[in-house]
């Protein structure tokens, strides 16, 4: 990636996020990785204090959501991301274990970009984010203020 | 309240045999007693009339007497015919008294002497005529002057008397008896009717408490109905909430269990690749220790090494471990998308539809007949009736059947597969015929449970086909069983309704 690429990698599964970044990793990409184990952060991190965005106007930033979280629904974050007028055109990996067919549906009309079920199987999870990583060197993540 | 009312309508049929019996009684006596009374009466009437015969008698007597005096003294022919007259009439007029006595021996008796007397009297009175006849009244006038003429006439007087006085007595008794018997007979009918009133007030009195309890039983059984109902409402819709509630909590369940479990598959994983690159360096070292040290040091990526004796063994222990920590992993994912799927399946929306059978099971063999050349078999379709039920349930029900025979054929044996179809009562039969393996009676019911096998556990599978399948027969308003032995085969027989609703099992469930 030529542009310094932050990614925003929100899972509350410790495991899960290591197997991520581990596989992130091993498929070449060395971009920034902030971690965020549960929803409340994440928000407070991407929206700000006054919950505008303003602060992360104009960095490019890439977020990896995981579907299920303590706090929150990751569909309640993709919806303000995508509702935002600095973040909506961020990219969102939606990355977690529901593989049923209406959330994935549902997920695509918010306007998640990718949707990637956890499989058990580790040869296919580990492929899946490999498969991701190359997938994140080739697209062009545009400035969040457009 | 059942032991009551039928001793009430047993009271009832009691009293209403009483009332009967009564009447019947009632109606007997008064019958008998009023011939009785009749009796009675025609007693009392024969003895009146007894009286007025024998006062007749003494009449014609006197009048017999009277007319010979009268001729005695006049010899007028006149006086001679009124004699004749009377005289004729006196010997029936015995005969008849006699007739009329003969069932009392003291009258019998009295009769008997009453017409000795007047016939001696008659005969008295015809001599004297004689005489009279051939002028010789004197003569005449001695013979009724002799004495035994005047006793004849006294002794007549005092049987008359003797007679009456008999009569009377009988009159007196009989008229007592008529009058008893009377009495008697209203008394009967007096008390009869008193009764009948008595026991007809009784069974009204019944009557009425049991129409009232009659009335309150209904009552009763209207709101019980009532209730009843919305408590079968009530019960359904927990029962549903329940249903749904376990769907979610399974649903939830076997999510939450996916995530730890691809935590441990991953770093199991992980944990894999570093057990290579730990006895890739221990091997390394082994052979650094023992060989020349002029090697180079990127050997290792030349050549494999080699492990020896311990090492071997600790390397192999460590890759078992991993396999068997691997494959029950697997094995867990498994079960849990299984339940995943059947919660999903329960989760939706069944849609009745008009499916023709054939062709959809023809569509099903069809996806299977690779499987079926591998596995030496023929799948045969019959005549299948078309029926209104949910497409993909009925696909999901057959292609698992379809799939179960050709999955469990005998080995060394070319299978045959067939599947008929019929219709009985608004229902369609199928079955669903294999020459198999077939299964033991003892596990009939058993392999219909989740996660549960029968048979040798040569073939893969999570035992969730035959519970899938029936849930969904369930759910579509049908059953199904199966007959099987060992060795010999199974039939998989499933009843569905041929108009499916929607409704019948869903609101029953």
């Amino acid at each position: 990636m030529s542009d310094p690429v932050t990614i925003i990698m929100i899972e509350d599964d410790e495991g899960h996020a290591r197997l991520i970044e581990r596989n992130i990793r091993r498929s070449g990409v060395n971009n920034e990785i902030i971690p965020f184990t549960n929803g409340t952060e994440a928000v407070n991190y991407l929206f700000g204090r006054d919950g505008s965005a303003v602060e992360r106007k104009g960095q490019p930033l890439l977020i990896l959501l995981d579907l299920n979280l303590p706090d929150m629904t990751g569909i309640d974050i993709l919806k303000r991301v995508k509702e935002n007028k600095y973040l909506k055109s961020t990219p969102v990996v939606v990355l977690t274990t529901t593989d049923d067919s209406h959330e994935i549906k549902r997920c695509y009309e918010l306007g998640c970009n990718v949707y990637i079920t956890k499989p058990v199987n580790y040869e296919s999870f580990a492929n899946a984010i490999r498969q991701l990583g190359l997938f994140f060197s080739v697209i062009q993540v545009p400035p969040a203020s457009i | 309240m059942t032991p009551v009312s039928r001793r009430r309508s047993t009271l009832q049929i009691l009293l209403l045999s009483a009332g009967f019996f009564v009447l019947v009684a009632v109606s007997v006596a008064s019958v008998l007693l009023v011939n009785k009374a009749r009796e009675d009466n025609a007693l009392v009437v024969h003895t009146v009339e007894v009286e007025s015969q024998v006062a007749n008698l003494l009449l014609d007597v006197r009048r017999a007497e009277s007319a010979t005096r009268a001729y005695l003294l006049t010899s007028a022919p006149q006086y001679l015919s009124e004699y004749q007259s009377a005289a004729a009439g006196l010997p029936s007029a015995l005969g008849h008294l006699q007739m009329m006595t003969v069932d009392n021996p003291v009258q019998v008796a009295n009769a008997a002497k009453l017409k000795a007397a007047v016939e001696q009297r008659l005969a008295d009175f015809a001599l004297s005529i004689e005489r009279v006849k051939h002028n010789d009244t004197a003569t005449s006038i001695d013979i009724l002057r002799k004495g035994t003429s005047a006793d004849a006439l006294e002794a007549i007087a005092g049987i008359g008397r003797d007679m009456r006085t008999e009569e009377d007595r009988l009159l007196a008794m009989r008229t007592a008896t008529a009058d008893r018997t009377q009495v008697l007979a209203s008394s009967v009918t007096i008390a009869g009717s008193c009764m009948v009133l008595a026991l007809a007030a009784l069974s009204l009195v019944l009557l009425r408490q049991s129409s009232r309890a009659r009335d309150e039983a209904e009552a009763r059984l209207r709101d019980s109905n009532v209730n009843l109902e919305t408590i079968v409402d009530e019960r359904t819709a927990d029962l549903r909430e329940a249903n749904e509630e376990i769907q979610r909590f399974a649903y939830i369940v076997s999510h939450d269990l996916r995530s730890p479990l691809v935590n441990i598959m991953g770093f199991t994983s992980e944990l894999e690749e570093l057990r290579g690159d730990i006895f890739k360096r221990i091997a390394t070292l082994n052979r650094t220790a023992s060989l020349a040290p002029a090697m180079p040091e990127d050997a290792t990526d030349v050549a494999e090494p080699e492990l020896e004796g311990s090492d071997k063994q600790l390397s192999d222990d460590f890759s078992e471990s991993l396999s068997f920590i691997k494959s029950s992993i697997a094995k867990m994912d498994r079960l849990i998308s299984a339940i995943l799927n059947l919660t999903r399946e329960g989760r939706r929306e069944f849609k009745p539809e008009r499916v023709d059978l054939r062709e959809l099971i023809d569509g099903i063999v069809k996806t299977v007949a690779h499987q079926a050349v591998e596995a030496n078999a023929t799948v045969e379709v019959g005549a299948l009736p078309k029926i209104v039920s949910d497409r993909l349930a009925l696909e999901q029900i057959f292609s698992n059947l379809i799939d179960n025979a050709l999955k469990y054929l005998r080995n060394g044996v070319p299978g045959e597969i067939s599947i008929e179809g019929r219709t009985k009562l608004g229902f369609a039969i199928f079955e669903v015929t294999d020459n198999g393996r077939g299964i033991d009676p003892k596990d009939h019911q058993r392999i219909f449970d989740l996660f549960r096998r029968a048979g040798t556990q040569d073939k893969p599978g999570q035992g969730i086909g035959l519970a899938h399948v029936r849930a969904l027969v369930r759910r579509l308003g049908g059953t199904m069983s199966v007959a099987s032995e060992l060795h010999k085969g199974s039939t998989f027989t499933i009843t569905l309704p041929i108009k499916w609703s929607g409704k019948n099992r869903e609101k029953a469930s």
